[in-house]
């Protein structure tokens, strides 16, 4: 009776991997861009030291923690205390999100993820997400999903090379 | 109509709407068991009677009203309602009642949250759609003015004294169980007051029709709120004492409330909250003032939306007789005429300049507003300079 179906099943494992996979991206291009990007290193600058975010793609799903460290970006381990937390309702809002089907304003507009924190300081973090959207995804889908594509400093090339690389 | 590709929608409590609703509340907390009421409310509807009267017709229905609170300050804190937390557990309370505006309702809120979820602290349930639902704390709004439309909304802003900002709660279980409104407590408000919180529930209907978190039943109330003021608001200034108008322009407040409590509000919110922070205007008078011109700055995404707004100001002949791609603008230029006669017969001004308002300050507003939470909704994205544009032009 209460048992998942297998398609069921592969599709919730193959999206929580790639949200994973994203965020981690994600986290990555924001901590390269925090010292590339002249408009999230301002941003960065307006976060308290030690701040923590929790991006979690499901209530109890894969997630991923970070911290404001002096003038860098780390990764830390899962705590149950952070700063903001924004929570995914469901591994397929996260999915929308961070396959770029879906922008993180209209995420919040159809209640797409619930929000612990401060939301005055989440604000910065949108606008962070929102500049990084606009290096890691193609134009044509940029500018269906953003209400104003940022214009980007460098290329696109540079930051997926040190996301991936680091040089 | 617009259908977004998934909306939710939170109806408000029951509605009591008219002569003799106060009376009403007592069978309604009868039926949830309650018997023991505890009245939030301020020092000048105390002094005016107006606590008086709530408490009079509570006791006649047969419940009992065990503590009466009136110290609380315009701006909400925290501080306040842990303190009045103390003196609910004290008096073993088991409803609310709150008798006021923004603020007071706010504070029984925030109340209802702490009780209701347990602790001391309501600094750790800030968010959005975080709440869990825990033991449910009878709760009856009741407001004395016909613009905040929190007797309706799932929101609570409540003001962190130690870090001096606002904190926003955002839940459906902040919604108070029974919206009343009493055509007793409707017309004492003075013409200035009148215009401020009017205009305040227009911004509220025409933010909630046309941000991104717009869905087809915000949008039937925003529209139904929005006749209403428009119909309403004027009489209410010129003759102070006609209730029937009073009673319509409270609906409109409350309808207006549900509507932005589901799509929320844009940048006139966004300008405006940093506006009441740095420079104490009146959030009313902010609202009357910014609307026009963030109306203006959002008009290229909101075209559709303000030609359907037209409609509800002008009459079918009038609305014809505009050309299609100028109805928006026309719809911006009728809001704005509406607003300046409002504000005119009240008394006021709708520039900045002529409001004590200092462009030294103009930085830390925009600044504070790209960090307000409005701004996420608002079709039409926004960044420093925008806004000190917006509040130039408003100068």
């Amino acid at each position: 009776m209460n048992r998942l179906s297998l398609f069921r099943k592969i599709n919730n494992k193959f999206k929580s991997l790639v949200a994973k996979i994203v965020m981690l991206v994600l986290y990555r291009a924001i901590k390269v861009l925090a010292r590339e990007d002249s408009r999230i290193m301002n941003e960065f600058l307006t976060w308290k030291d030690g701040l923590t975010v929790a991006l979690e793609a499901s209530p109890d799903g894969t997630a991923i923690y970070m911290q404001k460290y002096g003038d860098k970006l780390k990764r830390i381990k899962a705590c149950s205390n952070v700063d903001i937390r924004i929570t995914f309702r469901s591994v397929d809002a996260a999915f929308l999100v961070l396959t770029g089907q879906m922008g993180v304003a209209r995420a919040y507009a159809e209640h797409r993820f619930m929000l612990n924190g401060d939301i005055c300081q989440t604000m910065s973090l949108v606008r962070c997400i929102d500049i990084a959207e606009s290096y890691l995804f193609p134009r044509l889908l940029t500018k269906r999903i953003l209400r104003k594509v940022e214009k980007k400093e460098f290329s696109t090339l540079r930051v997926y090379r040190k996301i991936f690389v680091g040089v | 109509m617009y259908i977004p590709g998934y909306y939710e929608f939170v109806n408000p409590g029951k509605i009591l709407s008219g002569k003799y609703a106060l009376e009403n509340i007592s069978t309604e907390f009868k039926l949830f068991g309650s018997s023991r009421v505890m009245i939030l409310s301020d020092k000048v509807l105390e002094k005016l009677g107006q606590v008086q009267i709530l408490s009079d017709a509570l006791i006649s229905g047969g419940v009992k009203v065990v503590e009466i609170y009136t110290d609380i300050p315009a701006d909400s804190s925290i501080e306040v309602v842990n303190k009045i937390a103390e003196l609910y557990r004290k008096a073993n309370a088991d409803s609310i009642v709150a008798l006021g505006g923004g603020s007071v309702i706010d504070t029984a809120k925030g109340l209802r949250m702490l009780i209701s979820q347990g602790g001391t602290d309501i600094l750790k349930f800030v968010g959005a759609e975080v709440l869990p639902y825990a033991k449910h704390v009878p709760f009856a709004a009741v407001p004395t003015t016909s613009g905040t439309g929190s007797e309706a909304t799932a929101v609570a802003v409540i003001k962190d004294n130690g870090r001096k900002v606002k904190m926003e709660f955002i839940s459906q279980f902040l919604l108070p169980d029974l919206a009343v409104i009493d055509e007793r407590f409707t017309t004492s408000m003075p013409a200035k007051v009148t215009a401020m919180t009017g205009l305040d529930a227009l911004t509220h209907a025409i933010e909630s029709y046309s941000c991104l978190q717009k869905n087809p039943v915000s949008q039937c109330y925003a529209r139904s709120a929005i006749e209403l003021i428009k119909d309403n608001l004027i009489t209410c200034i010129e003759s102070p004492n006609d209730r029937k108008a009073r009673l319509a322009m409270a609906n409109g407040s409350l309808l207006a409330g549900s509507a932005f409590s589901n799509s929320m509000v844009g940048i006139v919110h966004a300008i405006g909250h940093s506006l009441g922070g740095v420079c104490s205007l009146p959030h009313g008078l902010a609202m009357a003032i910014l609307l026009p011109h963030c109306m203006r700055f959002n008009l290229d995404k909101c075209r559709d939306d303000y030609t359907e707004i037209l409609k509800m100001f002008v009459t079918p002949e009038e609305f014809v007789a505009v050309p299609a791609s100028q109805r928006a603008e026309k719809c911006i230029e009728v809001v704005t005429a509406f607003a300046h006669s409002a504000a005119e017969k009240a008394g006021l001004s709708l520039k900045l300049g002529d409001n004590k308002i200092n462009r030294d300050d103009f930085n830390e507003v925009a600044q504070r507003a790209i960090n307000d939470g409005a701004l996420i909704v608002n079709p039409k994205a926004a960044g420093l300079e925008d806004v000190l544009a917006i509040l130039n032009a408003a100068y």
